[in-house]
């Protein structure tokens, strides 16, 4: 009974990839056109996590939520139901830019509570760590990008609002410019890491099992990749630009540069 | 053959003056041709602007042009030669190509670095050009003049900002949106300036305008000529988080744009950048709406401020144009000197030959008839004597055309040896 609910599960976090997916198009494409799509696999995807949680409940006879991988998975599946009557009762489908990938991401680990075998060749295992590590540097690149765009558009608004013209500043590009860069490094480093994360995860996963929940630097991964969430979800439906934008960028880039810190020595103590 | 600039301009005459010695554009080609045929002119060109007047021509060394061109310009124009003489300016030679140069590259312009100038400069040059009044000394100049004007204009920062508000206002909208492409304007209110900006910021590629005034038929009017559409007066709040660019030229008397207005405006566009130009006096936009993020407020007064600061940097930049055009001038007169030098230097050659060839014709009849070694040896030796004869003065002519006596020198031996004008 719980294998297959393991599997629904497994499922679900594949349908919900497909919001994933419309989410990072969103972004960086800046179209929409992929939604109706997205919206269908994500209510599919909704009904098979809510068979995987039945089926567990009654494999268990209560409600599964008493250790983290049965509790991130309702709670995944809270958020996805409640994204649903949203969208139903006031079409509120921006809300989706944020939320596809959260729920998949939460789902992805849920559907970790089973141990499966090791790698089978120790060069794919190394790989894909190195995949891991290009992405998430490659997202910060990004972010770092983003996070000098905005201290140059906040220079750049300054600048026309106090109505001066030190010709140092002049050289500035303009504020549309500014505000496309920041964009478009937004984007790509959110996909970045998010791609990194999962990849991450799922290394994880196969070496170690279930053992590395809880561990802070990774724990910290997962907030920096959260405020990265947030930071997209505000510009793309609050439209947050200047002051706002640029300390949001300033804080994700500051909590990456943790995470990369505490990532240095992550290994031998994951692996003892 | 001498360059000769005659003119006034802004500098040293007043406009009541200027009105009255400039050219209507149809009377330049006659103007040029009474001009051309003063005795002594060579070549002739006239620049008829707001600004300035101005005749430069090429003639005669023997000729008196500058008296010649003072009285063409007195005749041509119904004046008294006294009346205008005090205003009058003349620049000969290495002052004439550098004036010619400071005017092509705007250096001489009321306001430093307006690229019309230019343009009127070479309406000026193809219309003489055509008439056949330019075609060798002056041509050369003129273009050269030309090729300076780009040169100041690409290595200096001379003309990259906006003088005038219309203008101004077009490049903070640039500051701002980067490209003007398919962003919107609003024209609230019809007045002359918020037009002029509203044809600048077309020209930048703005490509949706849309008008609003209290009188509709001043706002269809507008409308038409930017083909754009009219926005009802009453409507233009529901338009405003649609429009990137407002120019506000309303002749109410209070404020139409108000901050409370504007907020709503702002979070509606989520916060996506908007630019207000109020050039209405009293004002139309609340000033505290500045405040707000995302939107900037430019009034007449801060308008002008920027177009005088751009005034103070065209002033510091053209210091460093003035050192291109003496590096220009100083490459031009040593161009004309090698120019003046080289034809001389083939024409002393070849007026020897000819007088050596003359000389062994004479006699040989004398001689008799000569062994083929004796007539080498005649051939040599002639030929020894004038290179021997040519050789100081080429090298002399060499030597100095560098220098400013060189023309001088060039001069004295085309009339030493009777090399007639080249």
């Amino acid at each position: 009974m719980a294998d297959s609910s393991i599997f629904w599960l497994r499922v679900a976090a594949v349908l919900y990839a497909m919001g994933l997916l419309h989410s990072m198009l969103a972004i960086l494409k800046r179209r929409n056109d992929f939604y109706g799509f997205a919206l269908g696999t994500f209510r599919v995807g909704v009904v098979l996590q809510g068979v995987a949680i039945v089926e567990l409940a009654m494999a268990e006879g209560r409600l599964p939520v008493e250790n983290f991988y049965g509790s991130i998975n309702v709670c995944a599946f809270l958020i996805a139901l409640v994204f649903l009557f949203v969208d139903w009762r006031y079409h509120f489908a921006s809300t989706s830019i944020a939320l596809f990938p959260l729920v998949f991401l939460m789902t992805l680990v849920a559907g970790m509570r089973q141990p499966v075998s090791a790698w089978s060749d120790v060069r794919v295992r190394d790989a894909w760590l190195i995949v891991h590590i290009i992405l998430v540097l490659a997202g910060y690149a990004a972010l770092l990008l983003t996070a000098v765009s905005s201290v140059f558009y906040l220079i750049q608004e300054r600048r026309l609002k106090s109505k001066k013209s030190p010709s140092l500043l002049e050289k500035l590009p303009p504020l549309g410019t500014l505000d496309d860069l920041i964009s478009t490094s937004m984007g790509f480093g959110f996909v970045f890491i998010t791609l990194g994360v999962i990849f991450g995860v799922m290394w994880a996963y196969i070496e170690l099992g279930t053992s590395w929940v809880g561990n802070a630097s990774i724990s910290l991964s997962f907030v920096t990749w959260g405020l990265c969430l947030a930071m997209i979800f505000m510009r793309a439906s609050a439209g947050w630009r200047g002051r706002k934008a640029a300390l949001m960028a300033l804080v994700v880039l500051g909590c990456g540069a943790l995470t990369w810190v505490a990532h240095a020595g992550l290994r031998p103590t994951l692996i003892p | 053959m001498k360059l000769l600039i005659t003119g006034l301009s802004h500098h040293t005459a007043p406009v009541e003056v200027r009105e009255k010695l400039a050219f209507e554009e149809q009377a330049l080609p006659g103007a040029l041709d009474r001009l051309c045929r003063r005795p002594g002119m060579v070549e002739g060109m006239i620049l008829s602007t707001c600004n300035r007047v101005e005749v430069a021509v090429t003639a005669e060394e023997s000729s008196d042009a500058a008296n010649s061109v003072d009285e063409f310009l007195a005749e041509a124009r119904s004046v008294e030669p006294s009346w205008v003489s005090p205003y009058l300016y003349h620049y000969n030679g290495p002052d004439a190509i550098r004036h010619l140069f400071r005017v092509a590259s705007s250096l001489d312009s009321m306001i430093v670095g307006e690229p019309q100038i230019l343009g009127q400069l070479k309406s000026a040059y193809m219309l003489a050009k055509e008439h056949g009044s330019v075609s060798g000394f002056l041509d050369l100049v003129m273009t050269r003049a030309f090729n300076v004007a780009k040169r100041v204009r690409t290595e200096t920062e001379i003309g990259s900002s906006a003088v005038s508000v219309s203008y101004a206002a077009v490049e903070l909208a640039r500051d701002i949106f980067g490209s003007l492409s398919g962003k919107r304007v609003l024209l609230v209110g019809a007045g002359k300036m918020a037009e002029s900006a509203a044809r600048h910021l077309r020209r930048a590629g703005v490509s949706d305008i849309l008008v609003t005034n209290r009188t509709r038929s001043r706002a269809d009017a507008l409308a038409e000529e930017f083909h754009g559409r009219v926005v009802e007066y009453d409507e233009m709040a529901v338009t405003l988080p649609d429009v990137d660019i407002v120019i506000a030229s309303s002749g109410a008397p209070h404020f139409i744009l108000t901050k409370d207005l504007m907020q709503g405006v702002i979070t509606r566009r989520r916060h996506r950048p908007m630019f207000l130009i109020d050039i209405a006096v009293p004002r139309n936009v609340e000033p505290s709406v500045n405040t707000l993020d995302g939107i900037f407020v430019y009034d007449i007064d801060d308008l002008d401020r920027v177009v005088k600061s751009n005034l103070t940097a065209r002033v510091n930049v053209a210091e460093q144009a003035e050192e291109i055009i003496t590096e220009e001038v100083e490459r031009m007169m040593l161009r004309l000197k090698t120019r003046e030098v080289t034809p001389t230097i083939v024409s002393l050659q070849e007026q020897l030959e000819l007088v050596r060839m003359s000389e062994i014709e004479r006699v040989r009849a004398k001689l008799g008839v000569l062994t083929p070694q004796q007539q080498e040896a005649i051939e040599a030796m002639t030929r020894g004597i004038i290179n021997k004869i040519a050789h100081a003065p080429i090298t002399e002519m060499r030597r100095k055309a560098n220098d400013p006596e060189g023309i001088q020198l060039i001069h004295t031996i085309r009339k030493l040896f009777r090399l007639g004008e080249g």
